[in-house]
């Protein structure tokens, strides 16, 4: 199913945007030389690596090391993500005024301000009180940030499934707790997933913000990359087509787990 | 088994009237006995019920199922709601399980029971209402008398003392009525303990030991189905079976 319709039609709308920037470029008589050459190295490169290498081998080039690093932030963000979102969703939900107040206060603080900043408070402010490393600040940051969108989207999965779902699991004697992990956020989850990977799109594209704390994720690769090879239309072509391969794998796979789970409809 | 002592329920509407749903509403029911509730929408015959497991909150008064207070704070509510089996209208199955794992879930994760139990147990429940060939199906794919079936087969599956039908019939197609309250007419001659809300009368003339009317959150007349069919005694009460037989 990579090729289906959808995917062919999106690339074909991207070949012809490239082809109109590259025919703007030229008819405007801007010459730029295109130095496509230069980027499978920075994808893979056969060769040794160190002096201490006999043999050549495959190895990673910086772009895929920045892939692989936005990838590792990205799953952790998105696990953490979905941890505080379903908290945040519940305790949203609470019947508790406290635990509502602080569920409302922090979505409403961290929506309302930029992530930008997020990164750099938690960064400098709570990283150098904390010890945390650019990777576990720049992933806390994100989790945090997008956490509360989730915690939002959870609370609306929660108040869509029909209040007879937790009548009838609490007068067969299940408590509130057991109701809600085995009733409800199955049935709210499910009905989720659509805004849910929306989400997380935006938390892979998001990510690219991490590369100002030094965090040598893919963007940050990319920017470097340019400032040694000034190659900087051809780099970060390469690096948007990278992580629309990521948003676009999510998309797959989010649809993919909507279709085995609607057996139960 | 069950005493009820002067309850009220009030509910608040959006715009903000106060409606009574129960006004001074007392009565008991004995072990074994068939009670059913009729009365106009309103009521408060549904109110009364899910005030015995606590699905809503009483203003005032007691109820004392099995010797124990469960308005009491200190009552474990969810040890009493696990003798207290109750049949939503809208059935209230759980769409993202089988018909199977509907009626075992509670078995398992409430009752504690090992799976191989809960299997037997929920088999022969089903058998017993009459699908056991769809214990793999979800309850979208059942008809409605059947989905109502799997809910009693559920609600059965913790060996409740009591079990309370809200309106379990109410709505079915017509050609399923009888199917469901066939389950119902069993259960009660087995004598258990049952609460109704219910306007079919064949069933309350078949099976029923009491009958209540009720209306405006009070009971207006009380007594044996016959006595409702031959000689009812209130204005309201002969006004509402004019209306319903």
């Amino acid at each position: 199913m990579l090729f289906n319709r959808r995917s062919i039609i999106t690339l074909a709308v991207l070949v012809v945007i490239a082809g109109c920037i590259y025919y703007f470029l030229t008819k405007r008589g801007i010459t730029y030389i295109w130095h496509w050459e230069s980027i499978p190295e920075m994808l893979f490169y056969y060769g040794t690596k160190s002096a201490g290498e006999t043999t050549p081998h495959l190895h990673l080039g910086v772009l895929m090391i920045g892939f692989i690093l936005t990838l590792k932030i990205s799953v952790v963000a998105i696990i953490f993500a979905i941890i505080l979102g379903t908290i945040l969703g519940i305790c949203r939900l609470s019947t508790e005024p406290v635990t509502r107040g602080i569920s409302i206060a922090f979505v409403e603080l961290i929506r309302n301000t930029p992530l930008l900043v997020q990164i750099y408070i938690i960064y400098f402010f709570l990283g150098s009180m904390l010890r945390l490393s650019a990777f576990t600040a720049g992933t806390a940051a994100l989790a945090i940030f997008e956490g509360a969108y989730v915690g939002e989207i959870v609370r609306s999965g929660i108040q869509s499934i029909h209040k007879g779902q937790m009548e009838a699991a609490r007068s067969l004697g299940m408590s509130y707790s057991k109701a809600m992990r085995h009733i409800i956020l199955p049935q709210a989850f499910k009905r989720i997933i659509p805004p849910l990977a929306g989400q997380f799109i935006s938390l892979i594209k998001d990510s690219s913000l991490v590369s100002v704390i030094a965090l040598a994720d893919l963007m940050f690769q990319g920017q470097q990359a340019v400032a040694r090879t000034y190659s900087a239309f051809e780099i970060y072509f390469t690096v948007a087509l990278l992580y629309l391969v990521m948003t676009s794998v999510l998309s797959m796979g989010t649809q993919y787990i909507e279709r085995r789970l609607s057996i139960s409809d | 088994m069950i005493r009820v002592i002067k309850l009220y329920k009030t509910f608040k509407t959006p715009d903000r009237r106060v409606v009574k749903a129960l006004v001074d509403f007392s009565t008991h029911v004995k072990k074994g006995e068939v009670v059913v509730i009729i009365g106009p929408s309103g009521s408060g015959k549904s109110t009364f019920l899910r005030c015995l497991n606590r699905l809503e909150d009483v203003d005032r008064g007691e109820i004392i199922i099995d010797g124990e207070n469960i308005l009491d704070k200190k009552a474990d509510i969810n040890k009493v709601r696990e003798e207290l089996g109750m049949v939503f209208q809208h059935f209230n199955l759980f769409p993202h399980k089988t018909v199977l794992e509907n009626v075992m879930l509670a078995q398992l994760i409430v009752r504690n029971r090992t799976k191989q139990e809960a299997v037997e147990i929920s088999n022969g429940l089903l058998d017993k209402v009459g699908i056991l060939d769809k214990g793999n199906a979800y309850p979208a794919q059942l008809s409605g008398g059947q989905q109502q079936r799997v809910a009693i087969a559920r609600a059965l599956a913790m060996q409740p003392k009591i079990m309370m039908f809200d309106e379990a019939t109410s709505a079915l197609d017509p050609e399923m009525i009888g199917e469901v309250l066939d389950v119902m007419k069993t259960l009660a001659r087995e004598g258990m303990t049952m609460l109704a809300v219910t306007h079919e009368m064949g069933f309350a003339r078949e099976v029923s030991d009491r009958v209540i009317f009720m209306d405006e959150g009070q009971i207006v007349e009380e007594g044996t189905a016959e006595h409702f069919f031959t000689n009812p005694i209130n204005e309201r009460t002969k006004l509402f079976l004019s209306q319903i037989l």
